[in-house]
């Protein structure tokens, strides 16, 4: 009781950096989290194209506009800056600007001129290809046929012939996928906090220790550790908990979904892994100063390399590779499998059972780790 | 003599609390004067608001003649502060160290460097010159703090509890240090709340309590102050109720003690009482282990003009 | 005096190992980072050759159609296909080696196991399949008044106009290009790298001002007992915190530029002058927190490093379109971000080719600073203190 005591009164001694990295790591998750759900480019088939109409908005112009809104997100933004801001920042993948002259030069059987700004993403290859489509039909009739309401009644029949398309998948991968995103941040979330909450307990509690040594008289070096380590653990599974409410307030009750309920028996294990990888970083480290350093560097580090931040698939081979050394690789890595996973049965689950051993295997070597390290400092102190 | 400091009404207030009372003293040139006082008596702000570190609400600081202020630089030139907290930086040697804080006093390099080497003389740092403060012992760390306070050799120099937590090798050369200072001219301001220090260097006392000085003097003067001339310690290990009596009864005796280990008795005046006492242990074949007696101590005057101890 | 103390908070500052570490290789290893993950995703973005199958059932048009758009020469190459049967298919696209699969029939049926641009791609092709039969039949049924059956073969006739058709469909179209070049998004990672590091760098301005203020330290009440001016002990530590600050921006930027590619534009005197001003506001954010709040140095760097942190993330470091969201949605909350100035600032050096944007960000850093310092100017001004 006394070692806990001791680990809440340094956390209230240091309550001021606490909150305030709590308060920054939640509103970091929901701001990332709320803002990251329009953005998602899988589940979107339609780009998002701009269209500037310097024509008159009418006849096959109009045809055209049409088309494109059918088939696009069309975004409406007035002014030039803001226009290539989109497309900068991929709002817009493509920008269309219909000159004037667009229709006449149609009904005249001229060749129209467009001018494009494209973002040169798939996105944008398939905005690129619908326009194309578009000016070779015209192209077609509009040689043959100069009336413009006959030209118009061909140019929308042809196009309103569609393919079947069967989708065999009865996934939701809309909220899987909001799910993965939530799940994959708390990677970062996870370390930065208990790494930061932890090794400044730990480093304060060096000190505590000292004075403390006398009125633990009765209680073993081994012991206070022990009670040390369940206070950590205790403070680990709360800072759990929180996440799993958040994530209850952000996701709803889809987590109690098969699928849902895999990705918080993930996230539990993280946990513990985490837990590990702070009591180890607690361990090693003496100075006060240098935690920030060192949560930075390993929260943002691990994130970024494994995927936390940008899906892995569109890192290049060898830092995935890479990536494969740290714990975080196989947590996100499961939570990617849980996405695009159809039935979940033992199967299907091998690959995430895979990954939960790894991680185990992580929470083994930090424990023999912490083990070798403060055995060391007590030898060599 | 020349008046050094002349403090007269000094308030300072806290919020609520007052840490200086309405205090006046004066420091005379040459003088070294004790500052003593129990943690929270006000001595630090005291001397804080000398510095003009601190604002106060009343009162009027003199230093050197002239009221002193933050931009008073003339008269800072020749005043040296070492304060109670070991203030040099980590990232500097020793050499360095002093060197820093004594360029922020002397301008000419050549002086500097005479004056620097003359201050780790002083302290006897010169083997530990090239030595980052880490890598110094407590005590060479305090010494080194002394060394930056003093190397621009102030007329007038502040120590707040210079020896705190000092081990005696390092005590000892600290208070060489600043006996050797007085004999170079300099007055000397010294607070802590060791007693022996002050009485080994003071030749003035002022005791604070409370945010009031609640006497001052030489030694001796404050001596007369409590109503003690000798005081006789014996180890007892066992002693009846009469005995204790019949001791109290003896002559000159003014007030015994016995806590079941130590017989204090307490005398007012007269001679030989020592001799007295023993003769009287002896007689009633009471048997002890060790007997002394003692001067009164400033501790004793304090405990007597407040009820409590100095040092808690 | 001045020179003396410059001399010595430069060799103060620099034997700190912890600040130098947050100031010159906390950047380098996070633009490293950035540039591991972010080497290869504009590339990832772009459209890749889709793994598709069809079954054929021996028609023509659409294995013509496929195999042109499989060829592997051809630079405009979207497929890679296979003919199989229908229940290899179903099995190649359980087994997701497949994006879907084609059922070549009359009406044409596309099965795929997802949403997504590869299986939009696929649409549309066959899509266009479609729309040639609806053009040959749209041009057969005009031109039927014209046929007189006895003078030409009817398939004949079919086939020229497949034949018009097709060389009208494969004309070029005029479409021009307009875009930048430089459109690298991920450019402004190491943006606001480099504004994080200008904010940092704040921390030296922390600890000098926290070395000279007696009620924040033994030192700062040691230089305050001495006759040497408190203006001139702060402003030679800032100058000197300045300095470290700009030293470690330049190993960072040619770290950033020699190493990391990253392109920060061509006109590389406004991007001095933006590290300039951009580290000025890193200072005088210094100055304002530790002169201000009256807290240990440890908390006071957390507040700065909480402050640039956060300013960070909404100039888009853990993704990038943050900075337009907030850009986009709530502009005050950047128009007031140090990071977002310094973040905008390069951008706009980067893209625009205009500079309005450029010396609007210049001008809010350097009335960011202003702001702080006059604030700061107030609390540092005081000599004596109520406690210290």
């Amino acid at each position: 009781m006394i070692v806990f005591k001791s680990f809440l009164r340094v956390l209230n001694k240091n309550k001021a950096p606490v909150i305030l990295f709590t308060v920054m790591l939640v509103i970091f998750g929901v701001i990332n989290f709320t803002s990251n759900d329009s953005t998602d480019v899988f589940t979107s088939s339609r780009p998002d194209v701009l269209i500037v109409n310097k024509d008159v908005n009418e006849g096959i112009t109009k045809t055209f506009i049409d088309y494109i809104s059918k088939r696009a997100e069309i975004i409406k933004l007035s002014d030039n800056e803001s226009i290539d801001d989109a497309l900068f920042y991929r709002n817009v993948n493509y920008v269309i600007y219909i000159p004037l002259g667009f229709r006449d030069d149609i009904i005249n059987g001229n060749k129209p001129s467009l001018e494009v700004k494209s973002t040169g993403d798939y996105q944008a290859s398939l905005a690129q290809m619908m326009v194309n489509k578009f000016l070779r039909v015209v192209n077609v009739y509009s040689g043959d046929f100069n009336d413009e309401w006959q030209l118009i009644n061909y140019v929308n029949s042809t196009f309103s012939n569609e393919t079947n398309v069967e989708i065999t998948s009865k996934l939701d991968v809309d909220s899987l996928s909001r799910m993965a995103t939530y799940f994959n941040f708390m990677n970062y979330t996870m370390l930065a906090g208990l790494v930061f909450v932890i090794s400044i307990v730990m480093t304060s509690f060096k000190n505590v220790n000292i004075s403390k040594r006398t009125t633990m008289g009765s209680m073993s070096y081994r012991r206070v550790n022990m009670y040390l380590l369940l206070s950590n653990l205790v403070f680990a599974l709360v800072f759990w908990l929180v996440c799993m409410i958040l994530s209850f307030v952000l996701l709803g009750d889809i987590l109690f979904s098969l699928h849902g309920v895999m990705y918080i028996v993930n996230s539990f294990i993280f946990t513990i892994v985490s837990l590990t990888i702070a009591l180890l970083i607690g361990n090693l480290i003496s100075n006060k100063n240098a935690v920030n350093g060192i949560v930075n560097l390993i929260a943002l580090g691990s994130s970024f390399l494994c995927g936390a931040f940008v899906p892995v698939e569109f890192m290049p081979k060898s830092v995935v590779n890479l990536s494969r050394v740290f714990p975080s690789y196989y947590y996100i890595n499961s939570n990617e499998l849980i996405k695009s996973m159809e039935v979940v049965n033992f199967e299907s689950l091998l690959p995430v059972f895979k990954n939960i051993i790894f991680m185990l295997a992580f929470v083994v070597l930090f424990v023999i780790l912490i083990n070798v390290v403060s055995w060391k400092k007590r030898r060599f102190a | 003599m020349k008046k050094v400091i002349e403090v007269s009404n000094l308030t300072k207030e806290y919020k609520s609390v007052r840490a200086v009372n309405d205090i006046s003293f004066d420091v005379y040139e040459g003088e070294i004067v004790g500052l003593l006082g129990p943690n929270g008596s006000g001595k630090s702000t005291t001397i804080n608001s000398i510095l003009s570190l601190l604002s106060f609400s009343k009162g009027s600081i003199k230093i050197f003649g002239e009221e002193m202020s933050p931009n008073l630089y003339e008269v800072k030139r020749n005043i040296g502060v070492v304060f109670q907290d070991v203030a040099v930086f980590d990232e500097l040697s020793v050499l360095e160290n002093i060197d820093y804080f004594c360029g922020l006093y002397i301008k000419d390099k050549s002086v500097r460097k005479e004056y620097v080497e003359d201050a780790i003389n002083l302290v006897g740092l010169l083997d530990f010159k090239k030595f980052y403060p880490k890598q110094l012992s407590g005590g060479l760390l305090r010494r080194l703090n002394i060394a930056c306070g003093i190397a621009h050799k102030p007329k007038l120099i502040f120590l707040d509890e210079p020896t705190v937590a000092v081990d005696p090798q390092s005590r000892n050369n600290i208070l060489d240090g600043i006996l050797k200072l007085r004999s170079e001219g300099a007055t000397i301001i010294y607070t802590t709340h060791y007693m022996e220090e002050v009485e080994i260097l003071c030749d003035r006392i002022i005791i604070m309590d409370k945010g009031s000085i609640i006497a001052s003097g030489t030694s001796d003067e404050l001596k007369e102050l409590a109503n003690i001339e000798e005081k006789v310690s014996v180890h007892i290990s066992e002693l009846s109720d009469e005995v204790i009596e019949k001791i109290k009864s003896l002559k000159n005796v003014e007030e015994v003690n016995y806590n079941g280990d130590v017989l204090v008795v307490i005398y007012k005046k007269g001679e030989d009482n020592l001799v007295k006492l023993m003769d009287f242990l002896s007689k009633n074949k009471i048997r002890y282990d060790k007997i002394f007696s003692e001067r009164p101590t400033l501790n004793d005057v304090f405990l007597e003009l407040t009820g409590k101890e100095l040092r808690d | 005096m001045f020179i003396h103390n410059f001399k010595y908070s430069l060799k103060t500052l620099f034997k700190d190992k912890i600040l130098i570490f947050w100031t010159f290789m906390f950047p380098i290893i996070l633009g490293t980072l950035f540039s591991l993950a972010f080497s290869n995703i504009e590339d990832s973005e772009k459209l890749k050759v889709i793994d598709i199958a069809v079954v054929d059932n021996g028609n023509v048009v659409f294995k013509n159609v496929f195999d042109s758009l499989s060829d592997e020469d051809s630079d405009d190459r979207l497929f890679n296909v296979r003919y199989v049967s229908e229940e290899e298919a179903i099995k190649l696209l359980e087994s997701e080696k497949i994006t879907g699969y084609v059922l070549a029939q009359v009406k044409p049926k596309v099965v795929v196991s997802n949403n997504g641009i590869n299986e939009t791609v696929l649409k549309y092709v066959v899509d266009e399949i479609i729309e040639y039969q609806s053009i040959v039949s749209n041009f057969l049924a005009s031109s039927m008044h014209e046929i007189r059956l006895e003078d030409i073969q009817m398939s004949e006739f079919v086939l020229d106009i497949y034949s018009e058709v097709s060389k009208k469909m494969n004309e070029e179209v005029n479409i021009h290009d307009i875009s930048s070049e430089n459109l690298s998004y991920t450019m402004i990672e190491f943006y606001t790298l480099i504004a994080m590091t200008c904010l940092y760098g704040g921390i030296f301005a922390v600890v000098s001002i926290n070395n000279t203020l007696a009620n924040m330290s033994f030192k700062g009440a040691r230089v305050s007992v001495s006759p040497t001016s408190k203006k001139i002990v702060i402003l030679s530590r800032l100058l000197a915190s300045y300095v470290i600050q700009l030293l470690g921006l330049v190993i960072l930027f040619l770290f950033t530029i020699f190493v990391l590619d990253v392109d920060y534009g061509n006109d590389l005197s406004l991007v001095v002058l933006t590290s300039l001003v951009g580290s000025l506001a890193g200072l005088s954010l210094g100055v304002f927190v530790s002169s201000i709040f009256k807290s240990s140095e440890n908390t006071k760097t957390s507040i700065l490093i909480a402050f640039t942190m956060a300013g960070c993330f909404l100039s888009g470091m853990m993704g990038i379109t943050m900075k337009y969201v907030v850009d986009s949605k709530a502009p005050i909350l950047n128009k007031i971000n140090p990071a977002a100035m310094i973040t905008d600032a390069f951008y706009s050096l980067y893209y625009f080719t205009t500079r309005d944007r450029f010396w609007f960000n210049i001008i809010s850093l350097v009335i960011f600073s202003v702001i702080l310092i006059v604030v700061s100017i107030f609390s540092l001004r005081r000599q004596r203190y109520d406690s210290i």
